[in-house]
């Protein structure tokens, strides 16, 4: 079932950068657990998934405004902000 | 007296407090001097903040001689794990991601507890993003069993329950995504409760996996657990799946008086230690000579319950987690010259390894061309799980069980063996996939370690619960008891 399991690929779906000695490890890791697995692809289940999270109209809340944190809060635990805003690296490089 | 105030239930210290002969302030000193004399050898406080303690003390006996007690934890310290948000306290899960994040609000147990006058005390140590059962893979300290300081104490609340086992706190607080309540409940002797999915808000819960999180009660007792559900157990229209007001079941309410439990010996055989089977055995024989009915059940997808958690669990985790990129709030890598690098570094220098492997794991069963033939087969097996607990439960009141198949384990003896770990939640997982209230009860010891007993019922089926674990707990030495350190 694991065939064409690819660390490096999966990594850089989950934003991780792992070292060399990550790769080797995790792959052997995860390839043991997926092994664990197998019984899932054997099992006789069910058509349907399982619907306990179905989650029904009545049990949605009235989209309201409501009280927010505020600037002040968000921006006190944010890493690093300016003027009441977050600020980040560069998005756009210069373009002449 | 006061050097044995630590030793005491919540219900009796509430009792103690209502007839004014002790005040919260002389309990929270107690427990403060009991805190700086063993909390360095049990390591379950990540965070106390000692003046704040005793000034929510100061303030709940001066509500109590104005006439003004706020419910039934007036002036009781309750801790509380680190992934429970206390405005103004930190808020770490144990990661390095969050290692300076004080919260900016309150969860709504939190809410609840401040109504019912509770003392906020202290932040408890646990599994890095409440991911592990050992409480190995906390980012910040290492916690040990107060039975055996050499052992671990169970995971992901593996703080809650030290705490409460070294007489640190009355009562705690911990989540439980597949066992992380009970399985350390199991290995520190205490009480731990896993409500049925939806009856206790997950508003302030920081998110592992959305489906399975429950926020529960711990305490030395079922009596001091029934007590902090009650407070806990309130509507809240800030999580869409907490029950409203019209589909709750009133607690308690009063229990059957013979019981039919259920015990799927199927289920039983492969690797429980001996002491186990026979601490269950004497569990069982209890039952019967108080007239319940010990009746076997079959439960045969029970063997898919671990692959079907961690394909589950691990694919929420890695969507929920993918929160923490640098940007609004936890670490920011210095490292990094544009906003893809910023993520990429961040999460790589916030994460523990535990964090990363499940994060992976569950990038893998989402990901294209192996999501069918993981992830929506998980999803199939979780029904048929689930239809075969409510079908067996629709036939007795509760299913019992070991809570874990060993007592605890030493310290590092399976870090380097992720499956082994996993298969500890074996008995408690189920209860997750199904949505079940779940309750692990102390029943014996193996030397000094303790064993625990693990109900299962149907969903708001709390109260059935609780009164069969009193049933037991009155009638055996086990409730109340704490290490000697």
């Amino acid at each position: 079932m694991a065939e064409g399991f690819d660390i490096e690929h999966l990594a850089k779906l989950a934003r991780l950068q792992l070292t060399p000695e990550e790769k080797v490890l995790y792959a052997q890791q995860l390839n043991s657990v997926l092994g664990h697995f197998r019984a899932l692809a054997e099992a006789d289940l069910p058509a349907q998934v399982d619907d306990a999270l179905v989650v029904s109209e009545a049990a949605l809340r009235a989209d309201n405004p409501g009280p927010t944190l505020g600037a002040e809060a968000v921006t006190r635990v944010a890493p690093a902000s300016r003027d009441g805003q977050i600020s980040v690296p560069r998005v756009v490089d210069d373009e002449a | 007296m006061s050097n044995a105030l630590h030793q005491l239930s919540a219900v009796e210290l509430s009792q103690r407090l209502q007839a004014g002969t002790l005040t919260s302030r002389a309990l929270v000193d107690a427990l403060i001097a009991r805190y700086e004399a063993v909390n360095p050898k049990v390591g379950a406080f990540t965070a106390l903040d000692i003046a704040d303690v005793r000034a929510q003390a100061d303030a709940s006996d001066e509500r109590r001689r104005q006439g003004k007690s706020r419910g039934p934890l007036e002036g009781i310290p309750v801790a509380i794990k680190d992934n429970i948000a206390v405005k103004g306290q930190p808020l770490t899960c144990s990661s390095k991601m969050l290692a300076k994040l004080v919260s900016p609000y309150d969860a709504h147990v939190t809410e609840q507890l401040r109504s019912a006058g509770a003392i906020l005390y202290g932040r408890l140590n646990m599994d890095e993003f409440a991911m592990g059962s050992s409480t190995e893979n906390s980012a910040l300290q290492k916690t040990f069993n107060p039975w055996d300081l050499s052992r671990i104490p169970g995971g992901s609340s593996g703080g809650s329950a030290a705490a409460l086992a070294a007489g640190l706190v009355p009562l705690a607080l911990g989540s439980d995504t597949g066992g992380s309540i009970r399985q350390p409940a199991s290995h520190c002797g205490v009480v731990g409760l896993k409500p049925t999915y939806g009856l206790v808000s997950r508003f302030g819960l920081v998110a592992f996996a959305s489906s399975l999180d429950q926020i529960g009660p711990m305490a030395r007792s079922v009596e001091d657990c029934e007590l902090l559900l009650q407070v806990l157990a309130t509507p809240d229209a800030r999580d869409m799946t907490c029950f409203d007001a019209s589909h709750r079941q009133p607690l308690p309410v009063a229990a059957p008086a013979a019981l039919r439990i259920g015990v799927p010996r199927g289920f039983l055989g492969k690797g429980v230690a001996p002491e186990v089977v026979q601490a269950l055995e004497s569990v069982l024989d209890f039952y019967r000579r108080q007239g319940c009915a010990i009746v076997e059940v079959d439960l045969p997808s029970a063997d898919l319950a671990v692959p079907t958690y961690y394909v589950v669990a691990t694919a929420e985790a890695s969507s929920n987690l993918g929160r923490y990129d640098g940007v609004r709030y936890g670490h920011r890598s210095t490292q990094a010259s544009n906003p893809i690098e910023m993520m990429t570094n961040s999460r790589s220098e916030g994460f523990g390894p535990e964090v990363k492997r499940r994060i992976l794991l569950g990038t893998f069963v989402l990901s294209a061309g192996y999501a069918d033939a993981y992830y929506v087969r998980a999803l199939r097996a979780r029904a048929k799980i689930r239809a075969e607990y409510l079908g067996a439960l629709a036939k007795v009141d509760v299913l019992l069980t070991p809570t874990v198949p060993t007592p605890a384990f030493k310290v590092g003896e399976k870090a380097s063996d992720p499956l082994q770990l996993y298969l500890e939640d074996i008995f408690t997982i189920p209860a997750n996939l199904a949505g079940l209230p779940a309750l692990s009860v102390p029943c014996g010891r193996s030397g000094q370690l303790p064993i625990g007993f693990h109900l299962v019922g149907a969903p708001q089926s709390e109260a059935k619960l609780l009164a069969a674990g009193k049933l037991f707990e009155a009638a055996h030495g086990f409730a109340h008891q704490q290490a000697a350190l």
